[in-house]
């Protein structure tokens, strides 16, 4: 059996390992030991303060500061009712499938980190929605709940301490737009999935009108290690800007696709090249998407790139959830381009008009270029629908959509420009898509 | 008390409520409309175009169309916001007209419009469609799409007074929001997502409920239109006139839509201390009684011809009508004195009527008065039980209960009756067996009404839409109308008439020639 992930770090380390899947398993890695002394003997106020300063960066593809996410929950001053954490456990970015493993292998890592940012909001309950295809983790993750509220690890008295917690798995249903925060809240409430407008944000009117924190399963996981090891310790690993290891995920023509625990920061080419072995069948690297499918594509030129934001950013994409998805040189970028928009085009939820509207234009368009009908001014069509749905509605799906076909016509216009000249795809096979 | 906070839009500061989003503050203040003028918000441009956002409804933010510029002082940098969910807050700057606020709105027109199917030649909202208004001033003017456009259904019958158009529907949800905030009824909703997201009615669950048509009205498109008025008329065609509903005491206020001296349709018209933006459909629908067959049109004075059994009512002249009132309450006054005498006034009747009524009742002495209403259901929404708009204005001028006076007629007490409108029988305390005997019964009234069957004399008055005039509803709030149509030449004003029996009769201090008449003569002429 191969290791699993290929690189681990602190996160990782133990997911080969059948037994951390298992309450004993776990404790016997002094699982759960940091947990149960702040829940004893820690302050919410400390716990922001410690996460504020290791500068954890959300993994679920924002990558906003968690501490600071937590710090706009209300103080001990609000006692009208509940306030919630949810773990977003619904990774459906195509690319990424890093949360899962995590699900999988160490949901007691996961239900620590969940007691610990619990306790640092003051939550009383934490909704853990989980993808409706991921089977295995939700089986696992059942598994764990009962053994952990068996093991008095939850409950009214949460590892013997008097803070009461309780973690209740929702299951999804198959729908991209319930992983957006807000569309995740509205799919809770057994709503139709679909983002709401902010104001009001969910730290003041969430699930069911409570107070609400919403941090992905990586992020969470990131918590036991920083409260057990420091600050100081989370921030010597990676870059000043972007500390910590994350999971990086690497799919497509690669020779090693798989899982990569790496510090931030690692060069891109790093990962492609050496730890994912290169581009498979000794062909040219021609594209790489660095962060799942919503983020910009890079050139086989520009991938000496550090993966952090801070970098990243410089050229025109982000890290988004880390999902780097390798193409060579045989992929045509009108057909990626093609897949890219008719997923949108499928997952939109349809509210806002320039996301209902442009995710279908798009597709329609760069099919039509797909199938020899384009013309040269629906480049910059292209381009003016991209603008026209950007930064301009109720939730980041539309940039989500907007920017990869920006960095394809960005990068690869020439790609574009001949299936126009020649009124044909110019790559061999055929491709078709609904 | 609100605390109150500072911004500025465009150039105008305005003062506002802490607390709400700009739209909502521009609209309380007036100015979200600004050459309003009497105009529907149909008519006009809005400072800050808007197709999800309603003032009575919840904010949506879906559409994208109110995108402005703003910042949270004058320094600050700007930023692009829907302006129906920004909050107001002290020094808050908001752009409308910026070149990133115009490309904003082209976006959402322009993506709004590549699935439209843009048939307005045949669309019965062109003229007051918020869609052809804005892609006028804020959209592009070409299409750039080459793919088909979106096929969907055409006239789905909705329910039993919309039908709905899916290929015209921009999915702002105003419909949906309404079933389910306002009447709580919750039939619409839109399944499916992404572009192909469409309106629809649940399934097995039409659209009916007793204020389904205002949902034609909030549709921005000619999504939804209203099986009454759909391919009447081209809105073009009409005038507005304000007036309002007397379907009940709520008085909700209406734009009376006409065009050929005909009434052609009620539209709520935005009052938010009486009816907010709405109003029932069989309010709605109300309209129908001014121009329907049972319309009294002349005078008519019952009369035995010779070889009839018994006297019949038949038309007569308005001096004929006059002086057979004269000629019945003369020598019954003369010698019984006022007591014999009933009035009855009506909640159909305008203030000023009720008024010319009261003082009739005064000069001739007669005390015996009352009010005779219909009443009905209600609901928690609009519908009052009083079926009337003017029982309020009624019991101001002095026309109290009914009883008393049903009793005295019960009683025997009684020998004339003059009576407004034809709610007489409503409550059941009088039929016309209890006004078999009575030597006299004058009637005043819109329609032929069982009242005709006692009558001796009855006089055709005019609908509130044919007059200006104002009516009192169950608030206590003093409604004008104006005249949107001219009845026919004979139907008058109850004062009017009221002014000539009092002349007829040589009571102090009536003339023949009214300046009611004289007045709607002239307006006759110029119309
Ligand atoms: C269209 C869309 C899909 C998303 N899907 C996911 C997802 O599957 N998992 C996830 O953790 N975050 C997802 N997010 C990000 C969430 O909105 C949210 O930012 C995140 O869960 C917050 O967690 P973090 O602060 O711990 O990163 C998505 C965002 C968008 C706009
Ligand atoms: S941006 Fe797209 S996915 Fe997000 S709320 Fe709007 S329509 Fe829905
Ligand atoms: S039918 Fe009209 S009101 Fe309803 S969603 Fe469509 S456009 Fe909006
Ligand atoms: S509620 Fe009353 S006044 Fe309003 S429309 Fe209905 S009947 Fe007319
Ligand atoms: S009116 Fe503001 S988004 Fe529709």
């Amino acid at each position: 059996m191969q290791k699993v992930p290929f690189t681990t770090g602190y996160l990782t380390a133990h997911c080969g390992d059948d037994a951390y899947g298992t309450l004993d398993g776990y404790k016997a890695e002094g699982g759960y030991e940091t947990a149960r002394r702040v829940l004893k003997k820690g302050t919410p106020e400390d716990l922001i303060e410690t996460l504020k300063a290791s500068g954890l960066q959300g993994r679920g593809g924002a990558s906003f500061i968690a501490g600071q996410k937590w710090s706009f929950m209300p103080g001990a001053e609000d006692d009208t009712g509940p306030r919630y954490l949810v773990c977003n456990a619904d990774e459906s970015e195509p690319g990424s499938f890093k949360d899962r493993l995590l699900l999988e292998r160490a949901p007691h890592l996961l239900l620590e980190g969940i007691l610990l940012a619990a306790f640092a909001i003051r939550a009383e309950k934490t909704f853990l929605y989980v993808r409706g295809e991921y089977g295995e983790a939700i089986r696992v993750l059942t598994r764990a709940i009962e053994e952990a509220r068996a093991g008095k690890v939850l409950g009214p008295r949460a590892l013997g301490s008097r803070f009461a917690h309780d973690v209740v798995l929702v299951r999804g249903a198959g729908a991209y737009i319930c992983g957006e925060e807000t569309g995740l809240l509205e799919s809770l409430e057994g709503k139709k999935g679909q983002p709401r407008k902010k104001p009001p944000y969910p730290a003041e009117n969430g699930v069911f009108g409570r107070p609400t924190t919403v941090n992905n399963v990586e992020t969470l996981c990131h918590v036991p290690h920083i409260v057990e090891k420091g600050a100081d310790w989370f921030r010597g690993i990676g870059t000043a800007e972007s500390p910590g290891n994350t999971l990086f995920g690497v799919s497509g023509h690669v020779v090693r696709p798989g899982l990569y625990e790496l510090p931030l920061g690692t060069p891109l080419d790093e990962i492609v090249f050496e730890h994912a072995g290169g581009v498979a069948g000794g062909r040219k690297l021609k594209a790489v998407i660095p962060g799942g499918l919503s983020m910009a594509v890079l050139p086989a030129g520009q991938v000496d790139v550090p993966m952090a934001n801070e970098f990243l950013r410089e050229r025109q994409t982000a890290l988004g959830t880390g999902g780097i998805i390798v193409m060579d040189d045989t992929t045509c970028m009108v057909r990626v381009a093609c897949i890219i928009t008719h997923f949108f085009r499928e997952e939109s939820c349809g509210q806002c008009t320039q996301c209902r509207e442009g995710t279908g234009w798009m597709n329609r368009i760069v099919s039509r270029i797909e199938r020899g009908e384009g013309r040269f001014e629906d480049l910059a069509l292209l381009k003016d629908v991209c603008a026209k749905m950007e930064g301009k509605t109720i939730c980041a799906f539309a940039d989500a959509a907007a920017w990869p076909v920006q960095g394809l016509l960005r990068h690869f216009p020439q790609d574009f420009q001949s299936h126009v000249t020649h009124g044909q795809c110019p790559y061999p096979g055929s491709f078709v898509l609904a | 008390m609100t605390e109150r906070v500072r911004i500025r839009v465009d150039d105008v500061e305005y003062e506002v409520d802490a607390g709400r989003t700009v739209l909502q503050a521009l609209d309380d203040c007036g100015a979200l409309f600004p050459e309003r003028d009497g105009k529907r918000p149909e008519q006009t441009d809005a400072l800050i175009p808007h197709y999800c956002w309603h003032p009575k409804l919840s904010i949506d933010g879906s559409c994208r169309l109110c995108q402005v510029e703003v910042r949270a002082g004058a320094d600050a940098p700007p930023k692009l916001a829907i302006a129906c969910n920004t909050p107001v807050s002290e020094g808050l700057v908001v752009d409308t007209k910026s070149e990133t606020v115009a490309a904003a709105r082209q976006g959402v027109m322009e993506l709004l419009l590549i699935n439209h199917p843009l048939d307005c030649p045949i669309c019965d909202q062109a003229g007051e469609c918020k869609l052809q208004d804005y892609a006028y001033t804020h959209g592009v003017d070409h299409a750039r799409t080459r793919e088909p456009r979106r096929k969907a259904k055409k006239r789905v019958d909705l329910g039993p007074t919309i039908v709905f158009d899916q290929e015209r529907c921009i999915l702002c949800r105003r419909c949906v929001r309404f079933c389910r905030e306002v009447t709580g009824t919750g039939e619409l909703g839109v399944f499916d997502r992404g572009d192909r997201s469409v309106l629809e009615t649940f399934p097995d669950e039409p659209l009916d409920n007793a204020y389904s048509m205002n949902v034609a009205d909030i549709c921005p498109v000619g999504a939804l239109t209203t099986k009454d008025f759909r391919f009447k008329m081209r809105v073009w065609f009409l005038e507005d006139v304000d007036g309002i509903c007397t379907g009940c005491s709520r008085g909700c206020n209406v734009h009376i839509g006409v065009a050929k001296n005909a009434v052609q349709r009620y539209l709520p018209r935005r009052n938010d201390a009486v009816n907010g933006t709405w109003m029932c459909d069989d309010g709605r629908l109300s309209y129908h009684e001014i121009a329907r067959e049972d319309r009294l049109t002349t005078c008519l004075v019952r009369e035995q011809a010779i070889g009839e059994d018994s006297p019949q009512l038949r038309p007569a002249s308005l001096d004929e009508a006059v002086a057979a009132v004269a000629a019945r309450l003369r020598p019954l006054l003369d010698a019984k004195g006022p007591g014999v005498i009933a009035g009855i006034a009506s909640a159909h009747a305008s203030n000023e009527d009720l008024r010319a009524f009261k003082t009739f009742l005064d000069v001739l002495d007669v005390d015996t008065i009352g009010l005779a209403v219909a009443r009905g259901d209600s609901d928690d929404l609009l519908v009052e039980a009083e079926k009337g708009a003017n029982g309020a204005g009624a019991r101001a001028v002095g026309f109290g209960a009914l009883a008393p006076v049903a009793d005295r007629i019960r009683g025997g007490g009684i020998e004339a009756l003059i009576v407004l409108g034809h709610d007489l029988f409503a409550d059941g305390s009088l039929d016309a067996r209890a006004l078999a005997g009575l030597d006299t019964v004058v009637a005043f009234d819109t329609h032929r009404s069982p009242v005709e069957r006692v009558a001796h004399v009855v006089f055709p008055v005019r609908h509130a839409a044919e007059k200006d005039a104002s009516y009192t509803n169950s608030a206590g709030i003093v409604q004008p109308v104006q005249r949107a149509v001219v009845p026919g030449p004979e139907v008058r004003d109850e004062g009017d008439f009221l002014q000539r029996i009092g002349a007829a009769l040589g009571l102090a201090g009536f003339e023949t020639e009214t300046e009611t008449e004289a007045e709607s003569k002239a307006g006759d002429g110029a119309e």
